[in-house]
């Protein structure tokens, strides 16, 4: 198909326009607002380094930070535990294989505010299952969305349901593996955990951290909704993350340009942590 | 072939902008939109006002949208200020029109009310004037006159030989009331640990709550008798336990409680009233808050105003709209759906607010209140400090941190927000 | 043992994610104003539809429903379009291109929503379209999810080399080989994006929060959310909302579900998937 390479262009030229008008352009004035004190209201003024000196004065913009990379180092791991865990216990044809895999999908496709309010119910101290199912036990029942980790948990617990993507993904590429090595493995009379540790998860091993790049991209915004509708930032800003506060500064507080800013705080937060995750995956040997 | 793709996107780009609909007025009339919180009773008081005021108007059309609470007003407000869609008209809390004023977002009313045939100041009770003017200017049409009382069940009390709550009542009344109710899975009084829920015990107690009213950079909780006033709010929680403890209040909010007759006294303003009407299995009762030992009677106003957004084109209709929403008509219609305490005088005293037939027996209370409702600084930066303070105002009242330790955070950490008293 | 512990705690999983939907329904059928259930209940003492009927009374649900589906109605096909042909525009690209091309995609999916937020909503204002569905239904233009253009990369990979090249010297253009052996190899593709973008379309809540500011636009989850802001604690009310607001997209991927999580579906694609 060479040659064709030119043909293809108008194909891609929708989608192409789309990622320069939706994202790139408007990453670009982002970029741009950080440094203008604009309100949403006339034309900004440019304001140098003011809404950065600002952000390291607000302990709100802090416990933001702090709320939001605290909640990816929990979320994250549990997702992709359960994620890839179930995609590649699921991927192979099974009686009953699709049921499971319909289950493990079926959180991923309720809206996340109908999602939240049931975990709302669900963490209801007196009344909700959660407190039930603890107190049939005789353990303690927190009062969940009242106190700093109890909230974190709750949005924790919460977002460890809806991970279709990270799970799709999974099955997918389990199923190409080839099947002649675990033919080859069988022979050898290897484990089903042997098999897991030393021919499936090797394979898998690049797109596993591509995937816990995209999580940890999507944690530190997803995570939106159910504070929203959870918590509303509190007990005391627990969960006040950084997308909710930003939320609030942009377009409560009239404050788009100290949002941007915050964006770009955003921005630098997930550079970090992908870095970290892809100079780990690369000492372990994981990526070439 | 290049074409048809183009055609195709582009088709679908032009249904989709269709879909939107038209907005704004047209050659046959005027449209006119307007946007509030409020619940269902409330909205359908708005709608049947809205109504007639269409009726009167031939080819005036009013499209009302409701939001479900004042946050999301605000981010609603800000995106359609910064759209360029603002509503023509919008209901707001004279804690949260300031930073909209502030950057002329607003048109003013006062000019309107100047030139009217229909409307003058001296029909409208004082505080609700006073809190939306900016600079001597009115900028708002305050359009109701809430202020801070409490309900209580009166079966409850009667059952438990209480005595019931009396006009000058005090604290130590209160809070002996309140002992005397709790017990049996009943709190003898439900009350958000809000900045504004203890704001007039702060004044009933000769105190203050901000140094400046007009230009505030601190609250003043820490000393005297505003601290003497909070720490006696924190104690109702921290030591005499007649408020709900956290994880009651997080299973069922303290209006809920009340409704279900698990709660003696509950503070709020006249919010509630259409709720508690709903109530069947009990009668209850309005009174007047206490007041601090040696100290004068005095409630927080609530109130909203019509704000009319600037450069719509729509001004002239949109403040139609007011004079007729706030002539006496306007009022009682909406002083029907119970909700709302008329700001204009005649209005307030009439039986189309003073109901017989409905609780409160008592109703006279927002009356007498409306003349002694203070209200709280309307800078622009004020939603962002009352939205702090009452974070760590729970975390205290809560008992989740420490009393000393939590008020000097309150202090320090609202001064920085008093200081951007912009918005950037 | 050593084979059931394994199943065991898959079966066990698979009905833990089976829960929230179960308790949304179940909590929507206790009568409203109980005190609370002593222990955990499966399925309240006497189900009953109250909370149903109640909810008509308050919001008019009916018109937020069907606000989404119009959104969704035109957002979907629009999706399928530009991801399919995004997808079979990488497939046709030379090798090195079809590198480049799938790395800036999976970048795109990289960038953080919320980092455009402000900014996009200005672009939507220049161009005159908040409080329309312009800006919901825009989101088509990316393709919903960058992700859904991978998945459809995903499964035109398998189509030979030799047909698309015997058709191009047939004379057939991009568009045509795109419309006669693309789309037509691709259906299980094509129903999964259907099922993700329609999940995605009803779902979004951000942006209609951010663009609509009449209530006459106002889609499902909205409303869902003015429900709970005017009761927040009505619980059956709340559940029965949420179940209704869940139901479409529910049904949607149960009917769809095949084509992606079934064993002959896009998952078929992938043990052909070898290069």
């Amino acid at each position: 198909m060479r040659g064709r390479g030119a043909s293809a262009l108008p194909l891609l030229a929708p989608f192409g326009i789309g990622i320069a008008l939706l994202l790139v352009v408007p990453a670009l004035i982002t970029f741009g607002y950080a440094f203008t004190d604009h309100t949403g209201f006339g034309t900004p003024r440019f304001s140098g380094l003011g809404n950065l000196r600002r952000a390291f004065e607000d302990p709100l913009a802090a416990a933001a930070l702090r709320a939001s990379v605290l909640f990816a180092l929990l979320a994250v791991p549990i997702r992709l535990l359960v994620a890839v865990g179930a995609g590649i216990a699921l991927a192979r044809p099974r009686r009953g294989a699709r049921l499971g895999r319909v289950l493990v999908y079926l959180p991923t496709v309720i809206p996340d505010v109908a999602l939240a309010l049931v975990f709302l119910w669900v963490f209801n101290p007196l009344y909700g299952p959660v407190n039930g199912v603890l107190g049939a036990f005789g353990l303690p029942q927190p009062v969940w969305l009242s106190t700093a980790w109890g909230a974190r948990w709750a949005i924790v617990i919460m977002m460890a349901f809806p991970i279709g993507e990270a799970f799709l993904v999974t099955l997918a590429a389990r199923r190409s593996l080839p099947a002649e090595t675990y033919e080859a493995a069988a022979v050898d009379g290897a484990s089903a955990w042997q098999q897991l540790r030393h021919v499936t998860l090797p394979q898998l091993a690049p797109l596993l951290v591509l995937l816990a790049v995209r999580d940890t991209i999507l944690s530190l915004q997803v995570n939106f909704v159910p504070a929203y509708v959870l918590t509303d930032g509190g007990p005391d800003a627990a969960t006040l993350f950084l997308p909710v506060y930003i939320f609030d500064q942009a377009f409560e507080f009239l404050g788009f340009g100290y949002g941007a800013m915050l964006t770009l705080v955003l921005f630098v937060v997930t550079g970090v942590l992908i870095t970290i995750q892809a100079l780990l995956a690369r000492r372990w040997g994981w990526l070439r | 072939m290049r074409n048809r793709l183009a055609l195709v996107t582009a088709a679908a780009v032009l249904l989709a902008a269709c879909a939107g609909g038209p907005s704004g007025s047209d050659g046959g009339g005027t449209r006119l939109s307007m946007m509030l919180f409020g619940g269902p009773e409330e909205v359908a008081g708005y709608e049947a006002m809205l109504a007639e005021f269409e009726d009167a108007n031939p080819g005036v059309e009013v499209e009302l949208t409701p939001v479900g609470n004042q946050d999301d007003l605000l981010a609603k407000l800000a995106t359609g200020f910064a759209g360029g869609t603002p509503p023509d008209v919008f209901l707001v809390n004279f804690r949260k029109f300031r930073q909209f004023a502030d950057q002329d977002a607003l048109a003013p009313v006062q000019p309107y009310l100047d030139a009217s045939d229909e409307l003058s100041a001296e029909d409208f009770v004082t505080p609700p004037l006073e809190a939306f003017r900016v600079d001597g200017e009115l900028v708002c049409q305050p359009q109701n006159v809430s202020s801070l009382v409490v309900y209580y069940n009166r079966d409850l009390f009667e059952e438990r030989g209480v005595a019931l709550p009396t006009e000058g009542w005090t604290w130590d009344d209160l809070l002996s009331t309140a002992e005397e109710l709790t017990g049996d899975g009943v709190y003898g009084l439900g009350t958000e640990p809000a900045l504004i829920r203890i704001a007039p015990f702060v004044w009933s107690n000769g105190g203050e709550v901000v140094d400046d009213q007009d230009a505030p950079t601190e609250l003043e909780l820490d000393a005297g008798p505003a601290r003497e006033a909070l720490d006696w709010f924190l104690d109702l929680s921290l030591v005499h336990g007649v408020v709900p403890p956290d994880v009651e209040e997080r299973s069922e909010d303290a209006e809920s409680r009340f409704i279900r007759g698990g709660l003696g006294m509950y503070l709020n303003s006249r919010k509630s009233v259409p709720d508690l009407r709903t109530i069947d299995g009990f009668t209850w009762d309005v009174a007047p808050l206490p007041v601090a030992p040696g100290g004068t009677p005095v409630t927080m106003l609530h109130s909203d105003a019509y704000c009319i957004s600037a450069g719509t084109g729509n001004e002239d209709g949109a403040w139609r709209l007011v004079e007729f929403a706030m002539g006496t008509r306007g009022q009682e219609i909406l002083a029907g759906s119970g909700r709302t305490v008329p700001s204009r005088r005649d209005v307030l005293t009439s039986p189309a607010f003073l109901r017989e037939d409905v609780p409160p027996a008592n109703a006279e209370v927002f009356v007498s209140n409306a003349e002694i409702a203070r209200a709280t600084p309307n800078v622009a930066s004020w939603h962002a400090v009352e939205k702090l303070a009452d974070d760590i105002l729970a975390e205290i009242f809560y008992g989740r941190i420490d009393r000393e330790a939590g008020i000097e955070r309150l202090l320090d950490e609202t001064r920085a927000t008093f200081a951007r008293t912009g918005s950037t | 043992m050593r084979r059931a512990l394994p199943r065991l705690l898959l079966a066990a999983v698979a009905l833990l994610y089976a829960s929230p939907l179960l308790l949304m329904v179940s909590g929507s059928l206790r009568g409203r104003g109980l005190p609370p259930p002593r222990g955990v209940e499966i399925l309240p003492g006497s189900p009953t539809l109250d909370a149903y009927a109640t909810i008509a009374e308050v919001l008019p649900l009916a018109t937020y429903g069907r606000n989404s589906l119009v959104v969704a109605a035109l957002a979907v096909p629009l999706t399928v379009l530009v991801g399919s042909l995004a997808g079979f525009g990488i497939r046709l690209l030379p090798p090195r291109a079809t590198r480049w091309a799938l790395a800036a995609t999976v970048g795109a999916l990289l960038v953080p929503v919320t980092a455009v937020w402000a900014t996009r909503f200005e672009l939507f204002r220049l161009a005159g379209a908040v409080d329309t569905f312009v800006p919901l239904v825009g989101l088509a233009l990316v393709a919903t999810s960058p992700f859904l253009v991978l998945v459809y990369a995903f499964a035109f990979w398998q189509l030979p080399d030799e047909q698309l090249e015997a058709a191009a010297l047939d004379g057939a253009g991009p568009l045509r080989l795109w419309w006669s052996i693309g789309l037509p190899q691709a259906r299980a593709a094509t129903l999964a994006v259907v099922v993700l973008a329609f999940t995605f379309h009803w779902s979004n809540f951000i942006d209609p929060l951010l663009y609509l500011n009449r209530q006459s636009l106002f889609t499902a989850p909205l409303g869902l959310r003015l429900l709970q802001q005017l009761n927040p604690t009505d619980w059956p009310l709340l559940m029965a909302g949420a179940v209704l607001t869940t139901l479409p997209p529910v049904a949607v991927f149960l009917l769809g579900q095949r084509a992606f999580l079934g064993d002959e579906g896009l998952l078929a694609t992938a043990g052909r998937w070898r290069r």
